[in-house]
Order: structure tokens, then sequence, then C-alpha cells
């Protein structure tokens, strides 16, 4: 018998063994999709706690000194628990460990990662960066309250909430994170340029595949920055060097630091923060842009230009960083440097929103679920976009950078625009996991519910930045140029994050009855062409693929082809497997 | 090129019926897999000393730094322990280049003599470094006194670190060896623990010419970088 070394990936027969036991099968597992789906649980059960904590912060916010269990202290160890947690632990982990490692092995017709061991130990070591993290809750002190940036020196310093065991433990939590993340990174990026199905090219994967490729690239590469501060800040914290630490005298107390540079840090902490945002927004770019065909039953408008547009901006995203420190003070031509990239990478995120609409003009469009959450995300992600612009501008960010205003704008853009996406690709992925549909029913009250309640949020909150409200304060106090009625607003706001937080109840509860007595859904029933819906059994067991991987004849877009019997030709069709019509019937039709 | 290339096909135009016949392969084989993770890996890793690198180049220029060679009191004015351990870490990766020659030929008691010379070399490097650090305590220059110092033991620290990563996938390798594994692929494993050695020989030619630099050539560098 052949080695199976020596055998292409694409050409090499099932010869896995099959978990058989319930602790192989569902808790050491390897496969993709299950580790996929501990990935998604852990993240979300993770981000539900961040969700609690935002409500907690806007209670205060909205109902200032009302409640007695939050103080000043523990307001900002909600701020910075509930940014990290949803940034990193979140929306990282969902998008890239969740929806990557599920969609990968699928969508380039693989039976799994490269390397399924590696990959099992990616999950176990993120669920280990995650306890160490919420273990910062019942330490002495509680949790870091050094805001999500965590800036030295105050992040260290007596003074600030948690600043022994709370900013350690989330340190160690953050390399523990980076750790996990390498190890998933090196195996998707591996797997997509290793293991595609014969006939699977670059240019025939679902953008999809584009937007995970190109942020895992990201990541890999922007994490470390992440890793070197953590790993500077505990040797400041522990030992007493001074990389971050300049002379200090705090509470009355001359310290032992010396010539370090905090503004380093933040070089540090952007180089890798700004590269972030786009490797959130990457594989939600691409998810929408599949969902969008997919339900517009239309092949993507300029499919080249959004590869390209992904890996340009892939590009130009390490060369933006310092316009998060416009206010820290840098040389004015830096200033205009980092201006100009931001206001360039503009350009082919624009293009990405024109391709997405010019793929719904005409288009056939059925307002399913996940179809309505693309369309929103459209819309909230070209508003968060736009403040993103006025912010990229040095003279507007200076007035407004303290303010309401950038909540506003980045929650806009990259917190509800990826949540956005993400909920489109559980509702259009959920029948590949369960068989079953979520409830339609349940699924457009969330989907309104989101939509508009999140603009109840954050188009007030824009507002108060102009007004000038600022942002991380615990409460406004006496502020003479503030009028009354911001307070009005603020309470409303508060109101509408409520009302926000308990329609995700719904959506919860939605999985949680639809996996057992959803409406059956069949094979493919959005009839999409993308490989990950035409495995061998449905939904995709071991292997996905039975004994013979499939074979790539064409892009995953071919909808509404003329003249072909179905409105869709899955990718592993070829010519000859295609059902024409006949002249008679297309006759027929065209009369009609 | 063949990127840039691939980058331009038009995927909407529909393929000729004998070019069905004959779909590309992305690449091929389990080697080539392993190979690839590698080197994005050692991607990561050189991101990593670069940042530190960039951390530390611009450290150098200010007030409270003092480089650790330039005058005849300084640890590394004198750096012959170092030129010493570095040659340890070169005898290294040399044997690995031999065991995966022997491996080749299939030649068993000439792999085990240079699987345990990588393994002694090796070791003895990562001790040469903790005595290094050693003197440095006991002379005085702690981790703490001065951001030399504190840069010297952070990046000789993570480079042992990387080493020891190192030295745990060459375990394994030998251990599999042991139990199940063909001397072809024996060879093709010792190929990528090979590049993970000059990898690790080269990084630390850095560290050595940088951590050992006098302060002249330090404002050279932060000159040319306009730090």
């Amino acid at each position: 018998m052949t080695k199976i070394e020596n055998v292409a990936i694409a050409d090499q027969v099932d010869q896995s063994s099959h978990p058989s036991t319930f602790l192989t099968k569902y808790i050491w597992s390897q496969d993709h999709k299950i580790i996929a789906i501990q990935y998604s649980i852990t993240a979300i059960a993770v981000g539900m706690v961040a969700l609690v904590l935002s409500g907690m912060m806007r209670l205060q916010l909205g109902f200032p000194n009302e409640f007695s269990f939050i103080d000043p202290s523990s307001y900002l160890q909600f701020v910075t628990m509930h940014g990290m947690i949803m940034v990193i632990y979140l929306l990282t982990a969902l998008l890239l460990g969740g929806f990557g490692n599920y969609l990968i092995p699928l969508m380039i017709g693989a039976r799994d990662m490269v390397f399924p061991y590696l990959n099992m130990l990616s999950y176990w070591t993120y669920l280990l960066a995650v306890l160490v993290l919420l273990a910062s809750f019942f330490v002495s002190g509680g949790p870091t309250g050094a805001g999500w940036t965590l800036y030295p020196p105050q992040a260290i310093l007596s003074g600030t909430p948690g600043e022994h065991a709370g900013i350690m433990l989330m340190l160690v939590s953050l390399a523990i994170f980076i750790v996990a993340f390498t190890m998933g990174g090196l195996n998707y990026v591996t797997t997509i340029l290793q293991a595609r199905a014969k006939g699977m090219t670059l240019m025939r994967m679902p953008l999809t595949i584009w937007g995970i490729f190109v942020a895992t690239i990201l990541g890999l590469l922007a994490f470390p920055a992440l890793l070197v501060s953590a790993i500077m800040m505990i040797f400041d914290k522990v030992i007493g060097t001074s990389f971050f630490m300049p002379a200090i005298l705090s509470l009355g107390e001359t310290l032992d630091h010396s010539g370090g540079s905090p503004i380093l840090f933040q070089h540090l902490f952007w180089f890798f923060g700004h590269p972030e945002v786009y490797i959130v927004a990457l594989p939600a770019f691409g998810m929408v842009s599949d969902v969008i065909a997919i339900h517009a039953r239309k092949n993507i408008f300029g499919y080249r230009m959004m590869v390209w547009a992904i890996i340009a901006i892939g590009g130009l995203s390490f060369v933006v960083w310092a316009h998060h420190m416009y206010v820290s003070g840098m040389n004015p031509y830096f200033g205009f440097f980092f201006a100009t990239t931001t206001l360039i990478i503009a350009i082919p995120t624009a293009l990405k929103v024109y391709n997405w609409l010019l793929t719904l003009w005409r288009g056939n469009i059925h307002l399913t679920v996940p179809m309505l959450f693309a369309i929103g995300f459209i819309f909230t992600f070209t508003h968060g976009g736009l403040t993103g612009l006025m912010l990229g501008n040095v003279v507007i960010d200076l007035p407004l950078s303290d303010t309401f205003f950038v909540v506003a704008h980045f929650h806009m853009v990259m917190g509800v625009s990826p949540i956005m996406v993400l909920f489109a690709a559980i509702y259009h992925w959920f029948p590949l996991l369960t068989g079953r549909f979520l409830n339609n029913k349940l699924g457009q009250f969330h989907f309104w519910g989101t939509f508009l309640g999140t603009y109840a949020i954050y188009v007030p909150m824009h507002y108060l930045g102009f007004l000038g409200v600022p942002r991380r304060y615990y409460a406004m106090g006496d502020t003479d140029f503030i009028p009354a009625s911001a307070q009005t607003l603020n309470a409303g706001i508060t109101v509408s994050a409520i009302i926000v937080g308990l329609v995700q109840l719904v959506f919860i509860v939605n999985v949680i009855l639809s996996t057992f007595k959803g409406k059956k859904s069949g094979r493919n029933p959005w009839q999409a062409a993308s490989l990950e819906w035409q495995t061998a059994q449905f939904p995709p067991e071991h292997g996905n693929w039975g004994k013979q991987l499939p074979q790539v004849y064409r892009w995953a877009y071919d909808y509404s082809v003329p003249k072909v019997k179905d409105d869709f030709i899955p990718q592993n069709l070829s010519s000859q497997e295609v059902e024409y019509l006949t002249n008679e019937t297309v006759n027929n039709q065209e009369v009609k | 090129m063949q990127l840039f290339k691939s980058l331009q096909e038009k995927p909407w135009l529909p393929i000729a019926l004998e070019q069905q016949a004959n779909l590309p392969y992305c690449v091929s084989g389990k080697e080539n897999a392993a190979s690839t993770a590698l080197r994005f890996f050692l991607a990561v890793i050189t991101v990593i000393f670069f940042l530190f690198t960039i951390t530390f180049l611009q450290r150098t220029q200010s007030f409270d730094f003092q480089a650790l060679s330039g005058e005849p009191w300084l640890p590394f004015t004198n750096a012959n322990v170092l030129w010493q351990n570095s040659a340890y870490l070169l005898l290294a990766s040399i044997s690995i280049i031999l065991a995966k020659k022997f491996a080749k030929q299939q030649s068993l008691s000439a792999i085990m003599i240079s699987l345990t010379t990588t393994a002694f070399f090796t070791l003895l490097f990562v001790s040469g470094q903790v005595q290094v650090w050693q003197q440095l305590n006991q002379s005085g220059f702690y981790i703490y006194t001065n951001p030399a110092n504190s840069y010297y033991f952070l990046l000789t620290g993570v480079h042992a670190l990387h080493i020891i990563g190192g030295i745990l996938v060459f375990i394994r390798c030998v251990w599999l060896f042991a139990f199940n594994l063909s001397y072809q692929q024996l060879a093709s494993r010792l190929k990528l623990c090979a590049l993970y050695w000059h990898y690790l020989f080269f990084i630390w030619l850095f560290l050595f010419f940088l951590l050992t630099s006098d302060a002249n050539t330090f404002k050279t560098i932060a000159l040319i970088c306009g730090f």
C-alpha cells in the first residue's frame, strides 16, 4: 500500500480512525467541527460575562450613584474586563477559533486541519487563558481596572484597581491566549495553503476563507507585539526593571524605576491593537460576502477586487497604529503620515461596501434572518466607518478622542458590525451544524431588537461626544459646559442597552430550543454553491467527505447562471454534470 | 511571482473540458505542511525578536543606559565566554545536519552519535548562558540596575526558552524514531529540526552583536534608524 506521506493531501483516502468514546468524540476531540463548537461555546459564555459588565457600566452612567455595588473602582474594572473580553476572548476567538475551525476544512475540501492534535491543544490552552482571566474576579483586589489598553505606568501602580494580582492575571492570561492563538493560527494558514481539494485554486476559495486566511496572518504577526509588551510589563512589575516605567513619585513615595518609556508601550500595544481591528473585521467581511451572495442569488460583485481589497487592508493595517496615539503627542510629520495611511485604508474598505451593495442590486434578495443581519451590517459598518474617517484626522481626533464619540465610533465599527455578521453567520450555518433551522420568528425579533436597539444606543452616544461628555469617567459631576439634558440621554441609552441585552437572551433560547426541536432543514437548505454544503453526510461527520475528497471545478459563486436548470451550481459539479434548460423551456421562461 | 499570477485568475470564467480532467493540486505531502507551519512559526519568532530589538535600540538612547562593553570594567568588553557559547551552538547546528545526512544513509550508529552530539552541545550552550547570568549577578550587574542588563537577561532568556522548545520537539522526534519512524521519516523531521537550529544560531549571533555593542555603536545605529 502507498504510504500516506507520499500522496498529495487531496488524493489521500480516508485512513483516519474515527473516535468512538464520548471523551474522544466530544471532550478531547481532534475533530475541527467539535473544536469549533468548543471554541464558540466558551467564547459566547465569556462574552455573556462581558455583556453583563457593560450593563453594569450603563446602569452607573444612566442612573449615577443609584447602585451601591458599583463604585469608582469597580466601574473601571468593568470597563477593562468588558473591553478585553469582547475584543480578544470573544470576537477573535469566535471568529477564528469558532468559525475558522468549522469552515476552513469544509470550505476548502479537507478532512480536517493538517495538525488536529495541535488544534485540540489550541482550544484547551484558550480555555486556560479564559479561566486565568476570570480568576481575577476572585482574587484580592479584583481584576485590573487599568482600561483595556493597560497603559503603564498607571496599570501597575498603587491607586489602580487590581494593581497586584489583577494585572498579573490579565498579562499572564494574554500570554497564554497568544500561545493558543499561535497554535491555532499556524494550523489555519497551513491547512489553507496545503490541504485544499484538487481544483481549489486560491482564487476559487470563498471570500470567507480569504478573510480568515489574511486575518490569521495578521494575528500571527500582530499578537507578538502584545506578547512582547506583556512580558516587559511583567518584568517591570515583578522584577523592578524599567522598560516602560519612568522615574515616578507614586502616592508620595519615590519608586525605584527610572528612564522607561510609557509611550513605547503604547506603540507596541497599538502595533497589535490596530491590526486586531482587522483580525476581527476581515473574517466578518468574508462571511458577510458569502451570506449576501447566497441570499441574493447572485455572484459576488467584483470577486477579484474583494480578494485584493482584503489583502490590501491587511497590509495597510500595520501602518496606521499611531492614529490611536494622536493625543499622546507626536512629531507633526508622523501625525500626517498616520492620518494619510488611515484615510487610504478607507479606499479598499469602501470598495468592499460598494461591492456588497452592487451584489444586492437587482439581486433576487431573500429577506431571511441571515440576510437581514448582513444588510444590517452594511448600515452599521458604514456608519462606524464614516466616523472613523473623521477621527483619522488629527485635528478632529484631538478634541473628540476622550469623549463618548470615540466610544460610539469603535462600538459601531468593531463591536456591533462584527457581531451582526456573527449572527448572520450563526443563522446561516446553523443548519450545517445541526440539520435544523433556527426559529425564524424569534430570529426576526432578535434582528430588529438588536439592530434598532444598537442605533438607539450609539446615535445618541455620538451626540454626547460632541457635547464633550468624557469617556472612562465614573460620574460626570458638575460640569458646566454639559447641559443637564445629557443625563436624560444617558438614561435613555442605558434603557436601550438593557433591552438589547435582554434581546440576546431570546437568541440564546432560540439556539437551545432549535438545536433539539427546530424545523428540519434538509440538505443544503439555502441552495449554496460552496463546498461545505456538499458533504457526503449531512450534517457532516468526522472526516467530512467519506472515502474520497471532493474535486473543485468552479468558484463558489455560480448563482442564477443563465440557461442552467437550478439557480446555483455547486463547486464540485463538473460541466458535464450540470443540467441545462432546453431551448423550449428558456423561451417559455422569457415569455413569462 | 506565482502568487501574483494566481491572484490574477478570473475564477468566474468556465474552465475547458480538458482542464477538468487535469485539475490542479495546491501542493502535496505531509512534510510540506510541517515545513510551511515551521516557516510561519519562525516568522512569528522573528517578529518577537524584531519588536524587542526596536524597543532596545530606542532605550539605548536614554540617559540611564550603560552599554555592557566598551570600557575595561564592563562584562562584555572581553566576550570570550559568549564566543565559546556561540561555538557550542554552531557545533550543535552542524551535528544536526550530519544526523540528517546519516539518517538518509540509514547508518544507525552514526545517527545516534550525531544526535547525542547535537543534544550535548545544545545543552552546553544553555548551561553556558546560565553561567553568564550567574557571573553578571556576582559582578553586581543585576537585571534591574540598568536597562542594558535588563535587556540582556530578557533577550537571552527568551532565546533560551526558544531553545528549550526546540529541544522538546527534538526529544519527541528521537522518541518516535525509537519506536515507529522510518529512516526516511527521521531524515525529513531532522531537516526541519536543522532549520530550527540554524535559525536559533543566527538569532543568537544577532543578539550577541546587539547586546555586546558599545555606546558608540548604539549611537550610530540610533542615528541610522532615526531614534
